[in-house]
């Protein structure tokens, strides 16, 4: 047991003298998922709104794909990028492959579809009676789709927060199309990984503490969000 | 020329007719009252005169001219909802948001202060609450103050005090009237509180089942009705007396009766009923004055049953002994009974 506890130790040592390794898998994990979360909520807001507000031929049909994308592998995201960056991919020439831009591709596709499904279903639960209370008080067309989405905005943070959560855990995708090249494309996951089966256990719990401290803030900030 | 002027309206959700009118107008000013049971297409009606939806069939003119949601002209007019929906918000910012999105800040708080006041919410104490800081009957109060505040020129009401406290009730009643004295604004409001509304309405409209059965307080009998000897069919009603109808109802399980209580007849003896008509024993459990005419309005309950019936001056004087509680006696004709 004593190994765990001195890894702890080892870890805080780690963190607290600012060790360049350590901080570099965060620096990379940080940036690879602002990347994939702006593109993520950028197009999933708005494609979830579609999906829960409107109505149009193959809705039904839309509706069970991204469904099922929610539970898509990460490595089989990972095998799907890898496949398109790779030389021999039709994207080989875009030189995508062990960066962190190919990372957030997919990293995006994972978060996507949750950011769209979960929106789609806070739009769905709307009350009924908010459309007619806007139009009634005189609300255009695109004042009724902004009001709309703001009363909705706990169920949007809660979409992002999901989808922000898969995104900094997952492993299988910047595994396989990073490389896990270190001060490159090593993330704070795909450390813990190596450095475990080094047996290295100290820049591990580091590396966890950090992603924990991450989720912490997040949740601080979202929960304070909520109160407004 | 009136505000309001529907011509073969008619709408459905998923392809079940919810409303069917042929015609109908509301003056502007004017205090209309909508009656009828739940279901019977009401708070449709008062959707589509707020244009909040649009009909499937059929054209609703605003003020003379062909009128659809979203249209600038449409904006004077407001719905208040059976159950109003609170934006997540303070109520200042619920009160202002008609306000706000037509871009008038400069009176903003003295609209919010003065709506506010009308429904009798002090503005110091309620402006900073957040919406679920409200019970029930402040809530709905927030929402009215929140149309008020645009000094509507159609104010539709549905069922603005059904589920509301005492205190409540009385503080909507008059802020909706404050609102006509004010600014002139045309009410139309659905509510199952007769009294109420024969108290405040120029006109009271009776719907069922998606059509407008016309103006007062009609009696409906549900069915199931069985064959009468004479052709016609009757209900045996829970005091063992038999409401006779003439005619076939297509189903005669589920059809419903209409009786309109101008064609009703009330007499304190029996033999004082015209022997043309028939006759149910009952009991007057209310009679007052019916607004803006000489006549009265009177309530009996024949078989559990409520009959609505209007008394014209010139059969008043044989009921002058008449009070509520005494047996009486409901004269009618078989043959002027409606279907639906």
């Amino acid at each position: 047991m004593d190994f765990i506890s001195q890894g702890i130790l080892e870890a805080f040592r780690l963190l607290l003298s600012g060790d360049s390794q350590t901080y570099s898998a965060v620096a990379a994990t940080v940036k690879v998922s602002s990347m994939s979360m702006a593109v993520s909520l950028a197009i999933g807001i708005p494609a979830g709104f579609v999906l829960g507000y409107t109505d149009f031929p193959g809705k039904k049909q839309v509706r069970v794909t991204v469904d099922t994308m929610l539970a898509l592998p990460t490595v089989f995201i990972g095998l799907l990028v890898y496949a398109f960056v790779s030389s021999r991919g039709p994207l080989g020439d875009l030189g995508l492959l062990f960066t962190l831009k190919g990372i957030a591709i997919g990293q995006t596709i994972l978060a996507l579809p949750i950011v769209t499904a979960l929106c789609a279903s806070a739009v769905e639960q709307m009350d009924r009676q908010l459309r007619v209370t806007l139009i009634s008080l005189g609300a255009d067309r695109l004042r009724l789709l902004k009001t709309s989405l703001w009363e909705v905005r706990h169920g949007i943070l809660a979409a992002g927060l999901t989808a922000y959560g898969r995104v900094m855990t997952e492993v299988g995708i910047s595994m396989m199309v990073g490389g896990n090249i270190k001060w490159q494309t090593r993330t704070v996951t795909t450390a813990i990984a190596l450095e475990t089966s080094k047996g290295q256990f100290a820049m591990g719990f580091a590396l966890g503490l950090v992603l924990i401290m991450i989720a912490l803030t997040v949740n601080v900030s979202v929960s304070f969000l909520r109160r407004k | 020329m009136p505000l309001y002027q529907a011509d073969n309206l008619s709408h459905d959700y998923n392809h079940k007719p919810v409303l069917q009118i042929g015609q109908m107008e509301i003056p502007a000013g004017s205090i209309t009252g909508l009656i009828g049971p739940n279901g019977s297409g009401k708070s449709t009606l008062l959707r589509l005169l707020a244009f909040v939806e649009e009909p499937r069939r059929g054209e609703i003119r605003f003020d003379g001219h062909p009128a659809r949601p979203f249209d600038p002209r449409v904006r004077q007019v407001t719905l208040l909802p059976q159950t109003p929906y609170l934006l997540k918000r303070s109520v200042f910012q619920n009160v202002a948001y008609g306000l706000v999105i037509r871009g008038r800040r400069m009176d903003l708080q003295s609209r919010v202060w003065e709506a506010l006041e009308m429904v009798g919410l002090a503005p110091g104490e309620f402006a900073a609450r957040r919406w679920d800081q409200l019970s029930g009957g402040e809530a709905q109060r927030v929402a009215l103050a929140a149309r008020l505040a645009l000094r509507p020129r159609v104010l539709l009401l549905d069922e603005p005090i059904s589920s509301v406290d005492a205190a409540s009730a009385q503080l909507i009643k008059e802020a909706s009237l404050q609102a006509r004295k004010q600014w002139d604004t045309t009410l139309v409001i659905a509510s199952h509180d007769w009294l109420w509304l024969n108290e405040v309405c120029d006109d009271i409209r009776h719907l069922f089942r998606g059509h407008l059965l016309g103006s007062g307080p009609v009696t409906l009998v549900f069915g199931p009705w069985k064959p009468a000897g004479d052709g016609g069919v009757e209900k045996i009603l829970p005091d063992g007396q038999r409401l006779k109808a003439a005619g076939r109802p297509d189903d005669p399980e589920t059809a419903v009766a209409v009786l309109d209580p101008h064609q009703l007849t009330l007499s304190s003896r029996a033999s004082l009923v015209s022997p043309d008509l028939s006759r149910l024993e009952g009991t007057l459990i209310q009679i007052g004055i019916e607004k803006n005419s000489d006549r009265l309005v009177a309530t009996v309950v024949a078989g559990n049953i409520r009959f609505a019936v209007n008394i014209g001056p010139e059969d008043r004087p044989g009921l002058d002994s008449v009070v509520p509680g005494a047996t009486v006696w409901l004269g009618y004709d078989p043959r002027q009974v409606k279907w639906y």
